[in-house]
Formats: structure tokens, C-alpha cells, sequence
């Protein structure tokens, strides 16, 4: 073509024009613009026709960037609307969110709050029970109020905000987070001081006083003396006779309170017996727990249990959860019980109103002196498929997933698409899906019983909870691809994901099987989740976020050309 | 838009991968006069221009497109040729196109034209006439001429955006001057040539 014309270095052998175009925009191999050059040296015509040439080129740049029209009035308005559709959107979500949040925080957690209000965590709320009123805890004693929590999370939100603008590398966004959680765990260990006791017997003996906290770890623990603080003991048999001015803590197989302890009990053990006297509130999960008749529990009596024996006194309520719960003692609170049985002795005198949801009517001893009959509901176990409520729920639920996986795939499409590729690779996601699933709970359980950790230990086990749910809708995405094809685009990978997600729901819902197909989504979705996470954390991947959505080029990448001589 | 040599917002366009509705907002003011003006220059009518330009920031904004974008080249020639792309596109949906297909290419004279008529013409004509004269022209033809003196794009990019091998181009390019010289009135003698 033109490109291959023959030139000549006779000037008389005038160059084409389209020689000469290809010149002026340096089209032309070097060898070819020197012939040209050197052509133009000696033919005037020609060198007209180029000056002519570049000449036009600018008159058509010139034409074309003139700002002869300012930007229409249209245009200038689209931005705004494009903006306030966005935040339309963000409205509704947020909307949404929080009147999901409000109403689980009605239906579940106010209740709960109600009954450890009770229990005597500080009287305050179920977010200082968790955060600032843990035993650990004590730097942050006076901050126990919900508004002071609430303000603190906004500035911790509005830090996050500031931060994620600023700092666009996840390292230093991890280093952030980890001098805060650092911090936290430094604050609150200078703020006391304690004494750790090791061994297989250790005690604190009848003449013994310790002024501090003590922890005590070993087969068998005795407090006979007394301790100012707080006792946390770790072991098989521990028995507590003497006087504690502080909390009891303690994990054990037997857990025996024969003395006096001016604060509360707090335990998890097989077998709890209370001989004593407890100053506050107690509340334990067991196995069996037994108030003997001397016993006597100022304050109230929260107790997850297989079998409760009530034969002493309890101040205030009573709220169980248990197999089997017999009560032959004094109670001058209300009653709560949720169960399989409940029965009231003779000896039995309570002063308050008592509620029991159970599988048989209560057994109650006409020499009983009750306040008033028990409010009796009986548990029906019907299968909950054939509920009509079921379905509804069903469907708000399908719903809060759809509305739950548009905002998290919208704040995060990268790493979305990036999990929905991890979840093709079948053993990686289900073998480290199985090993989160598990291990995440224990290690936070480990974490909120150490020292440092229940801040830590709690907020990990919040982001793994939200994290079964995530799972769900990286499944469902990539259900959705395989029916509508691979996107790489954010919102079809979305429309893909709505359709997914109601195919892995409806799924779930299959009675017998559909718990199985669930627990099998949540442990593959999870470990997709954990692979893009880990893979997000590789340097050689990291540096390459981009490469398989970069524009595909074009099929000539070299742009010719050479600057004329 | 950012003029040659000015620092691109690469701030603003990080935030904006991220859909950060404000740095959208920042982008969508730089750039928005640049590309209502690529489409006015490439596109038959200004209302044409307009909706072409919200389409471009509307669908860049909604499917994120900024994902694809290659952080290491110029935002503003990627930008540019995504421009290229919708207003091709939509000229070839409205089967508007009336420009010849590949091999009346081959048909590009190859004369020397009388390069002081072209001089003359030049010198006569003001920017208006031609902006008049550009919208006179084939759909091909006036593309070819915005993306390359306007928008800079390199003969690949523009072999892209039209569908036509690299080699072609510059055919291409000269025909689209020879319909601009014709609609300018002395296209005639000067497109047919003659040797001095």
C-alpha cells in the first residue's frame, strides 16, 4: 500500500500524499522518514505539501478542542442526580439494616439484657456486660454507660472512614487495627494487679489474706482464707470456704461455695453446690446445680442446667433453662422457667409470679405457698416446616440475604469476585472451610479467656458469625455463574448472586436434608471466603490485583513511527 | 480535562475503583466538559452528545469499569477510548455509517495535490467552518478525525475502536480529510490533485 510507495530522490518525483500524512505523523520507519527528509530538502512542492499537511492538522486540533459550547445545564445536573441515586440507595440499605438490627435487638437481645440486667451484670447493658464490665476489664469501669459505648463506635467508625480514604494498603489498615487492639490490651493490664497461684493442690489457707485478685490453677483449689479481689479458678474440685470479698470465677468440675462471697458467682462446671452465702448474683452453666437449704443467693439465679435442686433462698428472680427443675426453697423474686419439668415442694415459698414453658404441666405441692398459680405454656414440637409463619419468615430472611449480599458486594466487589473464583477450587475451600468453621470459635473462646483477649475474642467471634452468612452468598454467586455464565462485572456478579442465593435457600429448606446442605454451603463458602483473605495477604498475588481485568490490548501493540529527520 | 503535562487525580480515581461516590463526583468534573465534547465533535446532534456523555459516566459508575481501567497507563487516553468505543458503537447500531467498506480504501488517490491550494484553503477556513464541515461528514471519517486530533489517539487505538487493521488507518485518516476539504467547497480540485 502507500506505506510501500517507491520514493525517489529525484525532486521531480513528487511524494504522495499519503506518504507524506503518514510522515508528519510519524508513521514512517525510520529508514523512510530520512528518505523523506531528505527528499524535502530539494523539492519545494513537496515541502509545501507537508507545511500544508501539519498545518491542517492543527486547524482540525484547534476546531475540535475550541470550547465553543459550555457543558449543558443537563449535564451539570446529572452528577448531583447520579450522586443522589447513590445515596438513595445507601439510604434504603442503611434503612433496611437498621430496622433489621432493631428489630433483633427487640425480639433477642432486650429480653436477654432484661434477665442479665437481673443476673447483676451492673445493672447496665448487654454491651458492657461483653465489653467493660468483664472481670478483665476493670480499666474501663467508668465507662459503663450505652451512650458513651455509642459514642466511642462512631468515632471509631468515623476513624475507619478517615482511614480507609487515606490508608489504601491493607497492611497499614492491619497495622491500625492491630495498635488499636493492642492498645486496648495494654490499657486495661496496667489498671490492676494479681496474684497467679500453679500447681496440683494450691490454696489460700484459713489464716491467709490476699489483698489482690487471685488466680488459682491446679487439680484441686481451696480457698480457705480470705481474698479482697476476685478468685478465678481453674481446675477439677475447687471449694471456697472461706471469704471472698470480690467475684468467684471458676471453670471446674466441681465447683463448691461453703463460705461467704460478697460478689458474684460466675461458673461453668459440671457439678455446682452452694452451701453458703453469695452477696450478689449467680449465674452458672452446669450440669447439676444444688442450693442447699442453708444456702442463700442475695441477688438472682441465672442457670443454664441440666438438673437444679433448690432446697435454699434466692433475693431475686430466677431464670432457667433446664431439663429438670425442682424448687423447695425460698424465692422472693419472679420465676422464669424453660423446660422439660418443673416441680414445687412443700417447703416451697415464693413471692413472686412464676412463667414455665415446658413439656409437662408443673408438679406442684398444694403446701407450697405461691403468690399466684403458675402461668403454665406447654412446648409444642411440631415440625416448624408446617408452621404458615415459617414461610414468611423464610422470605424475609431470603430477602435480608439479598439486601445484606448487595451492600457487602458493593463496598467490597474485588475481593466478592475474588472469593466466588476461590469457591471453583472445591478441596482448598471445603478443607480450610471445615478448619475455620471450627477452629475460629475455639480460638476465640481461648482468646476470651485469657487475659488480654475477650475484646479480641468477641469481635473475632462476631466476624465469623457475619461470616457463615457471607459464605452463603459466595455460594450463591457462584451458583448463579454457572447458570448465567462467569461475569467479571460487578453488578451482573450481583444478579448472579440473587439468583444463586435463592437456589442455596431453597435448598436449606428441605426437611432432613436441608441442614446438610447448609452446614456444606457454610463450610465452602467460608473457606472461599478464607482463600481470597489469604490470598489478599500474599505479596506476589497482591501486587497484581488488576492483571485479569486489565482492557485487552490491541492486536498491533507497537506504535510506529519515528520522529522525522 | 486535564491538559497535557497536569498531574492525573490519581487520588480520585483509587476512591472512586473503591465507589467512592464523591471521588465520582470529583472525576465526573474533570472530565465530563472533555468527553461532551469528544461526543459533540464524533456524534451527528448535540442532544446525541449529551446522552452519550451521561451514558459513558453512567455505566462507568454502575458496573465499575474503573476495575478494568490499568492504573499504570493514562487515565485520560483510557478514558478517551472508552468514550470511542459507546460512540461507535452507537453510530453503528443506527446503521448510519457512510463510509465504504474496507476495499474502497484501496481507492485512495495517491496523486500530489496542489499543495497552495490546500495552503490557501486552509488559511481561509476558521475553526467554526470546520467544526460545520466535520459534521458533514461520514460517521467513519469524522470518528477517525476526533479520536486522532482531538483525543490523540494512536493509530492502534483507533484501528480498535473502528474495526480495521492498523495498515488502514492512515487511509482512513486521508480520506477523512479529502470529505472535510470537499465539505468545505474546494475539496474538489485539491482531493483530485494535480502536480505543481
Amino acid at each position: 500500500m502507500t506505506e510501500d510507495a517507491n520514493l525517489s530522490g529525484d525532486a521531480t518525483q513528487h511524494l504522495d500524499e499519503m506518504t507524506c500524512l503518514l510522515y508528519i505523523e510519524r508513521q514512517l520507519d525510520r529508514t523512510r522518514a530520512q528518505e523523506i527528509s531528505a527528499h524535502t530538502q530539494d523539492c519545494v512542492a513537496c515541502r509545501t505539501l507537508l507545511r500544508a499537511l501539519e498545518r491542517e492538522s492543527r486547524l482540525l486540533t484547534r476546531a475540535m478542542l475550541e470550547e465553543e459550547e459550555a457543558l449543558p445545564a443537563r449535564l451539570a445536573q446529572f452528577q448531583e442526580r447520579a450522586h443522589k441515586s447513590m445515596q438513595w440507595i445507601w439510604t434504603l440499605a442503611f434503612g433496611l439494616a437498621a430496622t433489621g438490627v432493631y428489630a433483633l435487638y427487640t425480639e433477642y437481645i432486650e429480653p436477654w439484657q432484661t434477665q442479665l440486667d437481673l443476673a447483676g451484670f451492673g445493672g447496665s447493658n448487654l454491651l458492657s456486660l461483653l465489653i467493660f464490665q468483664g472481670a478483665f476489664w476493670k480499666g474501663w469501669n467508668s465507662m459503663v454507660t450505652l451512650l458513651e459505648v455509642l459514642a466511642l463506635l462512631t468515632v471509631a467508625g468515623f476513624a475507619m472512614v478517615f482511614f480507609r480514604k487515606r490508608l489504601r494498603r491493607g497492611s497499614a489498615l492491619a497495622l491500625m487495627l492491630a495498635g488499636f487492639c493492642a492498645a486496648l490490651v495494654l490499657q486495661p493490664a496496667s489498671a490492676f494487679a494479681s496474684e497467679t497461684r500453679k500447681g496440683e493442690s494450691v490454696a489460700v489457707d484459713r489464716n491467709e489474706t490476699v489483698k489482690t485478685d487471685i488466680f488459682l490453677m491446679g487439680d484441686h483449689i481451696r480457698v480457705d482464707g480470705n481474698v479482697d479481689g476476685d478468685v478465678f479458678a481453674f481446675g477439677h474440685d475447687v471449694i471456697v470456704n472461706g471469704h471472698v470479698r470480690g467475684d468467684v470465677f471458676a471453670f471446674a468440675q466441681q465447683l463448691q461455695v461453703n463460705g461467704q462471697v460478697d460478689g458474684n458467682v460466675r461458673a461453668g462446671t459440671n457439678t455446682l453446690t452452694i452451701r453458703g452465702t453469695v452477696a450478689k448474683n449467680v449465674l452458672t452453666f452446669d450440669e447439676t446445680v444444688n442450693l442447699e437449704s442453708n444456702a442463700k443467693i442475695a441477688g438472682s439465679l441465672t442457670v443454664f442446667v441440666d438438673s437444679l435442686n433448690l432446697d435454699g433462698a434466692v433475693g431475686r428472680d430466677i431464670l432457667s433453662m433446664g431439663k429438670h427443675i425442682g424448687i423447695n426453697g425460698k424465692v422472693d423474686g419472679a420465676i422464669q422457667v424453660r423446660g422439660e419439668a418443673l416441680t414445687i415442694g412443700s417447703s416451697a415459698e415464693i413471692h413472686g409470679p412464676i412463667q414455665y414453658k415446658g413439656d409437662k404441666p408443673p408438679d406442684v405441692s398444694p403446701n407450697a405457698k405461691l403468690v399466684s398459680p403458675v402461668d403454665f405454656q406447654k412446648l409444642e414440637h411440631k415440625p416448624h416446616y408446617m408452621e404458615g409463619h415459617y414461610y414468611v419468615w423464610q422470605v424475609i430472611w431470603l430477602g435480608a440475604f439479598v439486601l445484606f449480599g448487595l451492600v457487602l458486594f458493593q463496598l467490597m466487589p474485588q475481593f466478592s469476585r475474588e472469593a466466588v473464583a476461590n469457591a471453583e477450587r472445591y478441596g482448598a475451600s471445603f478443607g480450610l472451610g471445615v478448619l475455620v468453621f471450627f477452629g475460629i470459635p475455639i480460638a476465640a473462646i481461648i482468646a476470651c479467656v485469657t487475659v488480654v483477649g475477650l475484646f479480641v475474642g468477641i469481635s473475632t467471634f462476631f466476624i465469623w458469625y457475619a461470616s457463615l452468612y457471607y459464605a452463603q452468598l459466595v455460594v450463591g454467586a457462584l451458583v448463579g455463574q454457572w447458570l448465567m455464565g462467569r461475569t467479571n462485572e460487578t453488578w451482573p456478579l450481583i444478579g448472579r448472586m440473587v439468583v444463586g442465593i435463592v437456589i442455596v435457600r431453597l435448598a436449606t429448606v428441605i426437611p432432613a436434608a436441608g441442614g446438610w446442605v447448609k452446614f456444606a454451603v457454610i463450610v465452602w463458602g467460608l473457606g472461599a471466603t478464607s482463600l481470597a483473605l489469604y490470598n489478599r495477604f500474599q505479596p506476589s498475588i497482591a501486587s497484581t490485583p488488576s492483571a485479569p481485568y486489565a482492557p485487552p490490548l490491541p492486536p498491533n501493540t507497537t506504535v510506529g513511527g519515528m520522529q522525522p529527520a | 480535562m486535564s491538559a497535557p503535562g497536569k498531574t492525573e487525580p490519581t487520588q480520585a480515581i483509587a476512591r472512586a475503583r473503591t465507589g467512592d461516590a464523591d471521588a465520582w463526583g470529583e472525576l465526573y468534573r474533570e472530565y465530563a466538559p472533555a468527553i461532551f465534547r469528544f461526543c459533540r465533535r464524533a456524534l451527528p446532534t448535540r442532544e446525541d452528545a449529551e446522552d452519550a456523555t451521561m451514558d459513558i459516566f453512567a455505566k462507568l459508575m454502575r458496573d465499575n469499569r474503573l476495575l478494568q481501567y490499568d492504573q499504570s497507563r493514562s487515565f485520560t487516553a483510557w478514558l478517551y477510548k472508552v468514550a470511542a468505543n459507546h460512540c461507535w458503537d452507537l453510530l453503528r447500531r443506527r446503521k448510519t455509517r457512510q463510509d465504504k467498506e474496507t476495499e474502497d480504501f484501496e481507492n485512495v488517490p495517491l496523486e500530489h495535490p496542489d499543495p497552495n491550494q490546500l495552503d490557501k484553503l486552509i488559511e481561509q477556513r476558521t475553526s467554526e467552518e470546520v467544526r460545520r464541515a466535520l459534521g458533514k461528514l461520514g460517521s467513519r471519517a469524522r470518528m477517525a478525525l476526533v479520536m486522532r486530533y482531538y483525543s490523540d489517539m494512536s493509530y492502534d487505538e483507533i484501528a480498535d475502536a473502528l474495526g480495521v487493521r492498523r495498515a488502514f488507518v492512515g487511509v482512513v485518516l486521508l480520506r477523512a480529510r479529502h470529505e472535510l476539504r470537499n465539505a468545505l467547497g474546494q475539496g474538489g480540485a485539491l482531493a483530485a490533485g494535480g502536480a505543481s
